[in-house]
């Protein structure tokens, strides 16, 4: 890492067209002003990585969302056609087929409870 | 007529038209192309997904529908960039983190997305109440009541209309 001392009102230039001057300098605060082409954004570190955090949460949730909600649609296919064959069956085949039935979805691998997001 | 193999949608054909660049990418991720998809036609909630990784897709949606009045204050570097004076003016929208429990829902009030003219911008929103995670739904509220509230005041809001 290059490490300059610079005192208020000095510059650093970054490459071609970067430029960054020491405004002011008070106690453990130093203020930075920052001159950058439009196309290079310019962040505070935490804002930054809070941002990136954010997006690829957003990101990650919406895929393990999409696999819930996949698995709740087997489940209830599945729960349906328990069903259908329920009402269909008489005697002790009915009564084993209602055991099927009447488990709860599997939904614990997808992570999600019976609720649909909004 | 560009085609994309989506690893959640399977294949989607995206017209050129509504192909938004994103010349700075959105903020941590790879990629500068992205199509909104309009998977549940009436929902209001959107994906913005990439035509360059086929399993990155972000859920948003517009805040103005669950916020009134929006709490919006950008840099005039960000305005600069967009073309416009009033972001008002541009499609906005917020990424949706997705959750089991839709009291868990919450949206990016703090760095929302302006899309203007086929391009589009991760921005960064100083305004007060603009937080990085926001309830979207209250527990008590059902999104389709009829209701409003201001961003951060932790009250009920909703207004999906």
């Amino acid at each position: 890492m290059l490490i300059l001392t610079r005192r208020p009102g000095e510059r650093v230039v970054i490459g071609e067209d970067v430029l960054v001057t020491v405004m002011e300098v008070s106690g453990q605060t130093v203020r930075l002003g920052i001159a950058a082409p439009q196309g290079l954004p310019v962040y505070r570190e935490e804002i930054w990585l809070a941002v990136t955090e954010e997006n690829r949460a957003a990101a990650e949730a919406a895929a393990a969302a999409v696999r819930c909600w996949q698995g709740l649609r087997r489940a209830r296919t599945r729960g349906r056609a328990a069903d259908l064959l329920a009402r269909l069956a008489t005697g002790v085949a009915a009564r084993l087929v209602r055991v099927v039935a009447d488990r709860p979805p599997a939904l614990r691998p997808f992570g999600c409870s019976a609720q649909r997001p909004s | 007529m560009t085609t994309i193999q989506s690893t959640r949608f399977g294949a989607v054909e995206i017209p050129a038209e509504d192909i938004i660049e994103f010349p700075l990418g959105l903020v941590g991720l790879r990629g500068l192309r992205y199509a909104l998809l309009d998977r549940n036609p009436g929902s209001n909630f959107f994906w913005l997904h990439s035509l360059e990784d086929p399993a990155l897709a972000l859920p948003v949606v517009d805040p103005r529908l669950f916020f009134r009045p929006l709490p919006l204050a950008l840099a005039d570097e960000d305005r600069e960039r967009i073309g416009l004076d009033d972001p008002a003016a541009a499609q906005l929208y917020v990424t949706v983190r997705i959750a089991p429990n839709p009291a868990d829902v919450v949206v990016n009030l703090r760095a929302p997305l302006v899309v203007h003219g086929g391009h589009g911008y991760q921005v960064l929103n100083s305004a007060p109440g603009a937080e990085l995670r926001v309830q979207l739904f209250a527990p008590a509220d059902p999104p389709h009541a009829r209701s409003t509230r201001r961003a951060g005041d932790g009250a009920p809001i909703a207004d999906a209309a």
